[in-house]
């Protein structure tokens, strides 16, 4: 029961801290919305892939608990198949330089998404060491952090592998 | 199908793709992608377009 309590406790504390951070970067004009028709065309796509990316891995994560038994807690599969959709959505968005807005500034972003994963990776690290990462063989709740800071890491090595490969001169393309 | 006459067109105002896209309010790729043609413009940017390089929609965008 208490365990229960607790990680309610852990978990909405957690997504509050998360929606305040972003309501402070939409305030501060870090985040921004606005599209232009082709980002918008090319992220409606980039929707579609992650919405079929994520029904194929809510299905998959169900099978694989029907035929291989419980491997891991309800939350952390519903978060691995979430953030494979993410995953998906973000790397298409770039591949079509859709994912940031015309006023985000890439470098703003992309330190706040190493942030992320560093923090993140971290709390997978100490979870490792001082076990709690998996129960009798059963992959906890704990997992969540690990696989937000590796979804966030796949974005941001996407991003800047993107970024290095594609040209500078305009005249080039 | 590539636009040229777009090319030429910013070229001749020495314009970048760049400054052409903040004046019309998209981004560099996507003027880019108008130009190479894997991109086809609604309307509504294409007037923006013409009216900032002082063209006309056939001038720039149609092909006869």
């Amino acid at each position: 029961m208490n365990y229960h309590f607790g990680m309610l406790i852990g978990l909405t504390l957690g997504m509050a801290a998360g929606f305040a951070v972003v309501a402070l970067l939409v305030k501060k004009k870090v985040l921004d919305m606005h599209f232009d028709e082709r980002q918008e065309l090319a992220r409606g796509k980039a929707f579609q892939y992650g919405f079929f990316t994520l029904l194929i891995a809510a299905y998959v994560y169900g099978l694989s608990d029907v035929l291989l038994g419980r491997w891991c807690d309800v939350l952390t599969g519903v978060t691995l198949c979430i953030a494979l959709a993410i995953c998906v959505f973000a790397i298409t968005c770039i591949l079509k330089d859709a994912y940031l807005s015309l006023r985000e500034k890439p470098r703003t972003i992309m330190t706040f998404f190493a942030l992320l994963s560093i923090i993140n990776l971290g709390f997978g690290v100490m979870y490792h060491i001082s076990p709690g990462l998996t129960e009798n063989g059963v992959l906890t709740f704990r997992a969540v952090n690990p696989i937000i800071g590796f979804a966030t890491l796949i974005i941001l090595v996407v991003y800047v592998v993107n970024y290095l490969l594609s040209p500078r001169d305009e005249e080039a393309e | 199908m590539k636009n040229l006459r777009l090319k030429a067109a910013r070229a001749a105002l020495d314009l970048s793709q760049q400054q052409l896209a903040d004046a019309v309010g998209v981004s560099r790729q996507t003027i880019n992608a108008i130009e190479k043609g894997d991109y086809n413009p609604t309307i509504k940017l294409c007037i923006a377009i013409c009216r900032t390089l002082g063209k006309t929609l056939d001038e720039l965008f149609w092909e006869g």
